[in-house]
């Protein structure tokens, strides 16, 4: 096993040609977990990925091509594991940043897209479920719930949950 | 045989039992665990088939680990 | 010089800005999409906050909203409301793929054909209504249904039926109905062009340029043509450009306006040929060229090692080409480029055209959805090109299966509108060319494995990136010849004759 690469700081890459794969310790100081999770799954199509700890509270990231490939290749698939880190780690700033804009604009946009509920869409609504649950009696004319109630009259369970027990 | 072990702080285990069972008809397949890890013990009749199957199980269990991860924030 | 080696930066004078060094100049756009473009001095000036109020550079800056303590805050909200206004309205674009099946090989090919042979791949009448059905249930009040393929006019009874059939529905609807459709021209016949003409489905074309080259990149069998042209792929879609544009001389329309218009596909050998692309385009008629670079859908990418080119061949490629066409404009020659067009239109015009691949966020299934043969339906026609290729990421529904609001709140949709939002974006959220650009969440799926992409090693950013660095340094040049040209290509006139409304 190498364990180090041309262009690589020393220590950070493991490089295993001949088992088929190389990993990269990610300082989990600089890359939050979703940015790990962002770049490893962008080789899934093309790698077998796997995560684990390493020393220090870092990340390792192993990738082993699913096709048989060589050492060049393997190097330029790891630069690119190190530039989709990057690119996440900064995303997921940029979300937490400008999350209401980014919020807004999609909900303005999609928004805009669906439109009003039609009546296609009132037909396909299910109905058939069961009352909803209406402690405060919200749901209930005021005549049901404090008008005079006649003592034979059965109560309605979901609109008078808390009501005393009748002797 | 191939061991596979999947650190608890970053896969969920439900996503590797259910990564399992997705693969168990493939391999032969055996669950175990440490304080650490959940390790999966998997062997085949050829070794590129279970080297095939083994990372397709990895990644299988990191997709959707990564889709509950994502789904729950 | 840079921000860096300025003095005494001045944190409170400047509105926030981004900047880029264009032509020796200093390029500053803001949110709202306003641009100056400033020399080492006024920058200086600019950085430290010591413009003086009475001067012409002063006024610049306050009417362009850089100048903090003069902010109009209300007009900064609706140059931004004028930009974004597409948000609102929902998918205007619906492609329509009538059928896979093509009688032209292309080496490029986007469309992922099928042979002429393969009649399971046309669309039935039964989906066709289904598709209309929905289309007409969108939210936008104008709807343009573009015929797509394959090729549309080897499955021309289903074009006939569902235009038939969209105007008869539309007529308890009340939308503005636009047909297009995007043809080789090549089974085209006199009896298809007059029904196509009489019931107002625009036309559009492929050409790859001069002859040679066209009919080198698009193979059309000997046979395949319903002209003694056949074989002659060029010569068969120059005949039928021309019988187009006469028939609309013939009604009447303004031959400026109403033309067929034809896309090219860039390839490798496409590049040494910019003059020629322009006189072919100039030849047949047409008033726009749109510089298309080759996209990795379809064959494409079988073909890519063949076709492909690095970018910055295409940007010189298609520096040569514009200066050309800017060169004919003096002469009187109308010709504009339309990645120019489109870019200058958010510049100088500060009104977004809504060019779908152009935007932000994109229009993926927002802006247009893409309706296959089978009934399935695609966040955009890249998308669909994809599923061809075996992938079924942007795969958003079926017809019959699926309603339209389920379409739009489809969680691909929700993750492409913000994929392709460029404040959320690394890179582009710092680049000067924000309040003009888009990305391709397809595009970047397909070549970096991410909807999100990486754009540095994007070539479509190289792309975009590269044309409005040309753009501004032409501005820069201040040559009056040249911004008048480029005015005039952000005129957007619409060709109201194809606009069929319904009166409810």
């Amino acid at each position: 096993m190498s364990s180090s690469l041309d262009g690589f700081p020393e220590g950070q890459v493991q490089f295993d040609l001949e088992r088929g794969g190389a990993s990269v310790r990610v300082d989990a100081g600089l890359y939050p977990l979703e940015a790990i999770y962002g770049a490893a799954y962008v080789f899934i199509d093309r790698c077998f990925v796997l995560l684990d700890r390493a020393d220090g509270g870092a990340y390792r990231v192993w990738l082993s091509p699913k096709k048989a490939t060589d050492e060049q290749s393997v190097r330029a698939m790891l630069g690119e594991l190190g530039n989709e880190l990057l690119s996440c780690a900064w995303r997921a700033q940029i979300a937490k940043e400008s999350r209401s804009i980014i919020e807004a604009v999609t909900a303005r946009a999609l928004g805009g897209a669906r439109g009003a509920p039609g009546l296609d869409d009132l037909e396909a609504f299910d109905f058939s479920d069961e009352a909803f649950d209406d402690p405060l009696g919200i749901a209930m004319s005021w005549e049901e719930k404090y008008g005079k109630k006649k003592a034979e009259e059965p109560k309605a369970e979901a609109a008078e949950p808390d009501a005393e027990p009748k002797p | 045989m191939t061991e596979l072990r999947f650190h608890r702080d970053l896969y969920d285990g439900e996503t590797v039992d259910e990564a399992i069972k997705t693969f168990e008809r493939f391999a032969t397949i055996e669950r175990a665990e440490d304080d650490e890890h959940w390790i999966v013990r998997l062997s085949a009749d050829a070794p590129p088939r279970e080297r095939r199957v083994a990372g397709e199980l990895g990644n299988y269990a990191l997709g959707l680990t990564i889709r509950r991860s994502t789904g729950a924030r | 010089m840079n921000l860096l080696q300025i003095r005494k930066a001045s944190t409170s004078f400047a509105m926030p800005f981004r900047h880029r060094q264009v032509a020796g100049k200093h390029l500053l756009t803001n949110t709202e999409g306003a641009f100056v473009l400033l020399d080492d001095a006024e920058f200086t000036a600019f950085a430290e906050g010591t413009v003086a109020r009475d001067s012409a550079l002063y006024t610049r800056l306050r009417e362009r909203n850089f100048v903090r303590a003069e902010v109009d805050q209300r007009a900064i909200e609706e140059r931004i409301r004028t930009r974004k206004r597409f948000m609102d309205l929902g998918p205007n674009l619906h492609i329509v793929v009538v059928t896979l099946r093509c009688n032209e090989t292309c080496v490029y090919c986007h469309a992922s054909r099928a042979d002429m042979s393969a009649t399971h791949t046309d669309m039935s009448k039964e989906t066709a209504e289904k598709t209309v059905d929905l289309i007409l249930r969108s939210t936008n009040p104008s709807v343009t249904i573009e015929f797509q393929g394959g090729e549309p006019l080897a499955n021309f009874e289903v074009v006939q039926h569902i235009v038939d059939y969209a105007l008869k529905k539309n007529e308890k609807v009340g939308k503005t109905l636009e047909f297009t459709m995007v043809s080789n021209l090549s089974l085209m016949t006199e009896e298809k062009l007059k029904w196509l003409v009489e019931h107002k489905v625009q036309m559009c074309t492929s050409v790859d340029g001069p002859e040679h080259l066209h009919d080198k990149q698009r193979k059309l069998p000997s046979g395949a043509a319903a002209l003694p042209l056949a074989g002659h792929a060029h010569a068969v879609a120059k005949h039928w450009i021309g019988r187009i544009n006469e028939e609309y001389a013939r009604l009447g329309l303004d031959p400026t306006l109403y033309h067929v218009e034809a896309l090219l596909t860039t390839t490798s050998e496409t590049l040494p040929l910019w003059k020629d692309v322009v006189d072919t385009y100039v030849g047949l008629g047409c008033k726009a060229l749109f510089l298309r670079p080759v996209d990795p859908f379809g064959f494409a990418e079988r073909s890519g090692g063949r076709v492909e080119y690095p970018r910055k061949d295409y940007l010189e490629f298609y520096r040569d080409a514009v200066d050309y066409m800017l060169e004919l404009n003096k002469q009187g020659v109308q010709i504009l480029e339309r990645f120019a067009a489109i870019f200058l239109t958010k510049i100088l015009g500060g009104e977004d055209p809504n060019f779908l691949d152009i935007r932000s966020p994109c229009g993926a299934a927002i802006g247009q959805v893409a309706y296959n043969y089978d009934g399935k339906i695609f966040t955009c026609d890249e998308g669909r090109m994809l599923h061809e290729m075996g992938d079924d990421t942007f795969l958003i529904g079926e017809l019959g299966k699926t309603t339209y609001r389920d379409l739009m709140g489809h969680e691909t949709v929700r993750a492409m509108a913000i994929a392709s939002n460029l404040d959320a974006q690394p890179d582009c959220v710092n680049c000067t060319y924000q309040p003009y650009c888009g990305v391709c969440p397809v595009h970047n799926h397909k070549t970096q494995g991410s909807i999100f992409g990486r754009m540095r090693e994007s070539t479509l950013c190289a792309v975009h990136k590269g044309i409005q660095d040309y753009l501004f340094e032409k501005i820069a040049s201040g040559d009056p010849h040249v911004i008048q040209t480029f005015q005039r290509w952000t005129t957007v006139r619409d060709r109201t004759h194809f606009l069929q409304t319904c009166a409810l």
